[in-house]
């Protein structure tokens, strides 16, 4: 067993050649802002530029196949640039993303040859940026039964209809979704998924006013989102996956979603606060405190096993291994585990850890915000209730035959 | 990157469930749960023969000298069970303590005979006011002539019963620091008394008036708690590792139940309430499965790994418990029928919950690790 990206000789040159390509490539003036709802156009503009480059030389979907723009880069050296991005206040993909991020695995097993070449390319090379719309007013967990319909119109399909939660701030090029086909078909044979230009008339995009983005990526979102679609006349041929197939298509996009990849140097601010409780700040030092002491060891464990679980669903997706229980297994922990430690954060530090003030917040009130998200992060990709039924499946409970992971290339 | 087993340890998997499920049958298990010395007439010549009282000794000391994860592969399998028995504390942590603390003659006279598994060591270290810290050691040897005598109790001593040699920890009189006393299992003095109970072979000692020369004092005198704590943070993950065993068997058992057994006409596994302490007891195996194999890895590749061991025994242990807690949630009235078996499983999960320290003891070791101490 090995638990760290082996530094071959290649790796180590791998690592430098990444070190000397982002001291060249990253955009000045970029900053970091604790809310993602703080962050101004020009900084969003800013890591759009970074993703083009990195798109520029295939690293910014480094994973998937050359030919489509991405590196065929091994589950090593995509930790090795994960790290570097990181170590520079970054992320892979350095912006929010969630329709390539989840969109791009489910094109590359369900679309053609044709959508393959016109959607992955624009995606990996960082010219568009893409949303996916799932959730509506009144499908949430139940994903099968969202209302708004595609209806075919000659050679396109007419879209109305309303979709939640979605997004960030300063708009997306394309939009991922899925959408009734036939209204009057059976439940789950009557969905399929589009790749729509945000820019066609009748798109609405109306900002909506939450505790915190909750955002995917390291990046942040900024906020969410209700778009509007109101006689919306999409291309035929931007239906992936065939009409009225979408459910199938759906367990790909979901199996990335529910955590099935994991994530690597995911909330680093876990161990911001274990290093702040060490230090002396206005002659006082948390850890001094044996209660809190405690409190941060049983936060410690909390955090690396989620820590581990993400490192083994890595490689499990990246060494093609077979999965069943552990992309919703790693979810379900990620979003509970978060909870847990933000509230031992309170716990231990007290109203430091709900305060944005200048003067008094720990860690540029990097654990106020922590406090915030980790309550919405208990349910964008399914709630925890959801994620339990998806693991019972999987772990093949009542004598069931166990369901399989979604596919993966 | 890589979380899976290499060719040796697949084979070393392979032959030890091959073992366990020939060998260690229920019925087998439960007849050793009765009468606990079956164990060495059964077990011990078998597990001697396949090496198995060697893995964890160097060649130079008539070992096999495999990794720690190796020895740990070997030690999950015989969590499923769960194989009860010295192994463990005999081959790994003795034989660990004899490496660090020895002097290169008494690994020389010691160590091939424990991997030929002729003898058998246990670890007389807690006393009445219990506790796996070295404050908690107060048996203090007196000085007579150029040897030692030894006097008092070591009490929840595990396999204290099959031993043919002790490791007893003790103070000296007037003396800073702890020792290592070989003491032989049936020299005069020596009173050995296996303890009963919801407990898997834990003994007492009573030691009255035992002598022991100053050539059998392991290392150097009052300076056996160093390489004590390097070797326990060695055996740590590997007990572990039987522990991550244990959740694997549970889990499997409830699971195949919750697929079986019908209430209201339908399977119980359908239940969402069932599937939840399902779901609870696969993720603590799956906790307890990565936090040790971590803190194998780290402690075979010389890193610093004192955090991750303390994080992987407070996990195991609370994680074993509930695997089978959760387990008897599942069964019901069919989980504490003893000859059903889980409650096997049950026990050593409580037995083995303090053994090498408490989960308490390695929260407070991990404060340290994480250098949260004050200055």
């Amino acid at each position: 067993m090995d638990f760290a990206i082996e530094e071959t000789e290649e790796q180590k040159k791998f690592r430098a050649e990444v070190r000397a390509f982002l001291e060249k490539n990253m955009p000045g003036g970029m900053e970091h802002h604790v809310d993602p709802v703080d962050q101004p156009r020009e900084q969003y503009e800013l890591r759009r530029e970074l993703g083009r480059r990195l798109g520029k030389k295939g690293w910014l979907y480094p994973n998937f196949p050359k030919e489509y723009g991405g590196s065929d880069m091994s589950a090593d050296n995509v930790m090795v640039l994960s790290e570097e991005l990181a170590a520079v206040g970054s992320a892979l993909p350095p912006y929010y993303d969630s329709g390539a991020r989840m969109g791009a695995p489910t094109i590359l097993v369900w679309g053609t040859e044709e959508h393959k070449k016109r959607f992955l390319p624009m995606m990996f090379r960082g010219d568009i940026r893409t949303w996916q719309l799932l959730s509506e007013p009144g499908a949430g967990s139940d994903l099968a039964g969202i209302k708004t319909t595609a209806i075919r119109d000659g050679d396109h399909y007419v879209v109305n209809g309303q979709k939640m939660w979605v997004g960030s701030a300063h708009g997306a090029d394309y939009a991922w979704t899925i959408l009734v086909t036939d209204p009057k078909g059976e439940r789950h044979k009557n969905l399929s998924w589009f790749m729509i230009p945000m820019n066609l008339p009748g798109i609405t995009v109306q900002p909506m006013d939450v505790l915190a983005t909750g955002g995917e990526g390291g990046a942040g979102g900024g906020c969410k989102n209700a778009v509007f679609f109101d006689n919306v006349r999409v291309p035929a041929e931007n239906l992936v996956g065939g009409e009225n197939n979408g459910w199938k298509v759906a367990t790909t996009h979901l199996e990335v979603e529910h955590g099935g990849t994991g994530r690597l140097n995911d909330r680093r601010v876990i161990y911001e606060f274990i290093d702040f409780c060490k230090e002396t700040h206005d002659g006082h030092r948390i850890a001094d405190d044996p209660d809190a002491r405690a409190q941060i060891a049983e936060l410690y464990i909390e955090a690396e096993i989620t820590r581990l679980w993400a490192l083994r669903n890595h490689w499990l997706s990246h060494a093609h291994k077979p999965r069943s229980y552990e992309g919703p297994q790693y979810s379900l922990r990620r979003k509970l585990s978060s909870l847990d430690i933000a509230e031992r954060m309170l716990r231990i530090a007290g109203p430091y850890a709900l305060t944005t003030d200048k003067r008094w917040a720990p860690l540029n009130a990097a654990i106020e915000y922590f406090q915030r998200d980790a309550i919405t992060s208990l349910h964008p990709g399914a709630t925890t209730d959801i994620q339990k039924v998806i693991m019972a499946r999987r772990m093949g409970t009542g004598g069931r035959e166990r369901e399989q992971a979604g596919k993966l290339k | 990157m890589d979380f899976s087993l290499n060719e040796t340890q697949q084979l070393i998997q392979d032959s030890a469930k091959d073992y366990v499920s020939s060998a260690c049958s229920r019925d087998v298990l439960l007849k050793i749960d009765r009468n606990s010395g079956e164990i060495m007439a059964r077990q011990w010549k078998q597990m001697s023969e396949m090496g198995w009282t060697g893995m964890a000794i160097p060649e130079a000391y008539g070992g096999s000298g495999n990794s720690l994860t190796d020895v740990a592969v070997l030690f999950e399998e015989l969590g499923v069970g769960p194989v009860p028995g010295p192994l463990f504390t005999s081959a790994v942590l003795c034989a660990r303590i004899i490496l660090e603390a020895g002097s290169e003659a008494q690994k020389k006279a010691l160590l091939p005979g424990v991997a030929e598994g002729k003898r058998v060591f246990a670890l007389a270290m807690t006393e009445a006011r219990y506790g796996w810290a070295p404050e908690n050691v107060h048996m203090k040897a007196k000085k007579e002539g150029a040897d030692y005598v030894l006097s008092g109790t070591k009490l929840f001593v595990e396999d204290a019963e099959h031993a043919t040699d002790l490791l007893v920890v003790a103070g000296i009189d007037g003396e800073k620091g702890l020792s290592l006393f070989h003491v032989d299992a049936k020299a005069q003095g020596v009173a050995i008394r296996p303890l009963k109970g919801f407990m898997v072979g834990m003994g007492e000692i009573v030691l009255d008036k035992v002598k022991v020369a100053a050539a059998s004092v392991i290392g150097g005198a009052g300076k056996a708690a160093a390489p004590l704590d390097r070797a326990m943070l060695a055996s740590v993950p590997v007990l572990c590792a039987y522990k991550v065993g244990g959740c694997k068997r549970v889990y499997e058992m409830s699971l195949a139940y919750a697929g079986e057994r019908k209430q209201f006409n339908t399977v119980i596994g359908r239940f969402p309430r069932v599937q939840d302490h399902l779901i609870y007891a696969v993720n603590a195996l799956d906790s307890a499965r990565w936090t040790t194999y971590e803190a194998l890895w780290k402690l075979d590749n010389g890193m610093d790994a004192a955090a991750s061991v303390h994080v992987a025994k407070s996990v195991a242990s609370e994680g074993y418990m509930k695997a089978t807690d959760m387990a008897h949630e599942v069964h019901a009235g069919m989980g504490v029928l003893r000859e059903y078996g889980l409650t096997l499983h049950t026990k050593m999960s409580r037995s083995l919950f303090h053994t090498l320290g408490a989960p308490s003891l390695h929260r407070k070791r991990l404060e340290s690790a994480l250098e949260l101490m004050p200055a």
